[in-house]
């Protein structure tokens, strides 16, 4: 028999009044805490990611302490406004002996178990978010390069670490998403890559021992100069 | 608004005292009736083992991950969280034994919550380790963290050890755990309710911003989801052939999303809102390989399941007290 989640009515409306379990002294505090933390979860995603109110901005800002601290600062916008391509980061690393190896982040084959693959596909995701199209205004990419530079440089960092590379080539490759009527005619158009740049650990840097890798990582050449 | 069971007659009360005060009664009903905790363990077993397996994960590479040389070195990491107020414990660790001690203590923290052994510090201490990967690991996150998180408050206000627990087994009733007896408690109709109340924001912002895209509109955004070959571990591009069939799909989805802050609470809808959040979430985890995600939303679903159900689908001794005539979940009905 499936069990049912419809409950019956147990108590008559004519049932003997009870008093509420709690007192007043201890449920409005209580009350009083709900709110906040529903009025905090509520701004988040009311405040960004954009189009967002001026107001939101306003309201969001006596609430980032508790958004912060406790994690709860999303925009729940998953899939939102519409399912776009997936990402990927294509290195190619030259290694001491003049070698090179490629691969991708993330990377399906290596990158299991499954959770793993999307912890290291976020890594993609989110700096394509950052990087504009090739095609884009020269001053819009030089613009949006100052935000996706330090985070491609740790994503450099980090393979020069693993791989032992002295050198590493990044390109952010955009898959084309192709429409039915393409897939049923067996047709598809090329994905879209974006240099990133290449990067080296800049030796010459005076930098305190202990320093994070990534600030000595250097871009040899720009995402411009390799077009 | 009807009221039922126990709230009929706190409601009541209100009624006397006019509109605010039927206010008041419907609020306090709401969130101060006291619940069954058995939904809040089953919640909680779930929740555990996905956070046990989201740890793990993250030891496969905690230097990467948590390291001073990974992904985001620590001063970026501003640029993609609130700074200061975003903190992580694993700012404080400066090598890589110190990482993996912490790393550790997380999944400590979450196999002891899975168990139910001394819960309430592991449920505290679960949300910690939670915030502070997220916190540290910005690049690398997702929706699955963002529901862990929601689902860990609630496991940490309420008493989530009382039921189906090693505190249960071996302390009594939860009485190791600090949290009653296992019996109808205030704080589990709140864990709870912020569960359930917390889940309806995210589904609202979520098919909201949906109606922005077009292709939601026109029925063709799950096309867009299939043919992604990043997401994808299951092959659906047959449905090219098939376009009335990803208009079907696409538009339940955003009809269920948007609904499901509103129809969830109804008796007379809420069994097919939950079946359709099984089913998407299960497609969304087979089809595009983030079954943990899938598997997260589901166990926030499962907030909305009575005690009743549980009662009867898991072979549990019987109840000696009084049976608790409804579970938090059933207490307003707004059909």
């Amino acid at each position: 028999m499936t069990p049912s989640l419809i409950p019956s009515r147990a108590h008559p409306a004519s049932a003997p009044a009870k008093r509420p379990p709690l007192p007043r002294a201890i449920r409005l505090p209580l009350s009083l805490a709900i709110l906040i933390y529903f009025a905090a979860v509520i701004i988040a995603p009311l405040s960004g990611p954009p189009p967002a109110s001026e107001l939101s901005q306003v309201i969001l800002q006596p609430f980032r302490p508790l958004l912060g601290a406790v994690y709860l600062g999303h925009g729940y916008r998953f899939f939102a406004p519409n399912p776009g391509p997936g990402h990927a980061i294509r290195w190619t690393i030259t290694l001491p002996n003049g070698t090179t190896r490629a691969g991708t982040i993330p990377d399906a084959a290596a990158d299991q178990p499954r959770l793993l693959y999307h912890r290291r596909f976020m890594v993609a995701e989110k700096i394509a978010a950052l990087v504009p199209p090739p095609f884009a205004p020269a001053e819009i990419r030089q613009e949006a390069r100052r935000d996706w530079l330090p985070l491609v440089k740790g994503v450099a960092a980090n393979l020069l670490r693993t791989e032992g590379g002295t050198r590493v080539r990044l390109d952010l490759v955009e898959h084309y998403l192709p429409g039915p009527e393409e897939v049923v005619a067996g047709t598809a158009g090329a994905d879209l890559v974006t240099p990133l740049g290449t990067y080296a650990v800049s030796e010459g840097l005076a930098l305190p021992a202990g320093s994070p890798r990534a600030e000595r990582i250097k871009p040899i050449a720009a995402e411009a100069t390799l077009r | 608004m009807s009221i039922s069971s126990d709230q009929s007659t706190v409601a009541g009360q209100g009624a006397e005292q006019g509109w605010a005060g039927e206010w008041a009664a419907a609020w306090n009903a709401f969130w101060f009736t006291p619940a069954d905790p058995l939904p809040l363990a089953v919640v909680r077993i779930c929740t555990g083992l996905l956070l046990s397996w989201s740890c793990l994960v993250w030891l496969l590479d905690p230097d990467a991950f948590f390291g001073p040389q990974g992904w985001l070195v620590p001063h970026e990491v501003w640029r993609m969280n609130d700074q200061p107020w975003q903190w992580s414990w694993y700012f404080a660790a400066s090598g890589p034994n110190a990482i993996r001690v912490l790393a550790g203590i997380a999944l400590a923290a979450a196999i002891l919550l899975t168990v139910g052994l001394a819960t309430p510090a592991a449920a505290v201490v679960s949300l910690l380790a939670l915030v502070s990967a997220a916190n540290r690991a910005p690049l690398n996150t997702f929706g699955l963290d963002d529901t862990l998180g929601l689902l860990l408050v609630g496991l940490a206000v309420g008493p989530s050890g009382a039921r189906l627990s090693l505190d249960e087994r071996f302390l009594g009733r939860g009485q190791g755990s600090g949290q009653g007896r296992g019996e109808p408690s205030v704080l589990a109709n709140i864990a709870l309710r912020l569960i359930q109340v917390h889940l309806c924001v995210v589904y609202f912002f979520s098919g909201g911003g949906k109606l922005f895209g077009a292709s939601w509109w026109e029925g063709t955004a799950l096309w867009g989801a299939a043919a992604n070959v990043q997401y994808r571990t299951l092959d659906l591009t047959w449905l090219a052939r098939h376009p009335l069939v990803v208009n079907a799909l696409t538009l339940v989805t955003l009809f269920w999303e948007v609904a499901y802050a509103a129809l969830i609470w109804p008796r007379l809808t809420r069994r097919v809102f939950l079946a359709t959040a099984v089913a998407v979430h299960l497609g969304i985890g087979l089809a595009m390989g983030m079954m943990e995600f899938g598997l997260a939303m589901i166990t926030a679903n499962l907030a909305f399941v009575p005690a009743a159900a549980w009662r009867r689908w898991l072979p549990l001794p019987p109840v000696s007290r009084p049976p608790v005539s409804l579970p938090s979940s059933n207490r307003t009905d707004l059909a």
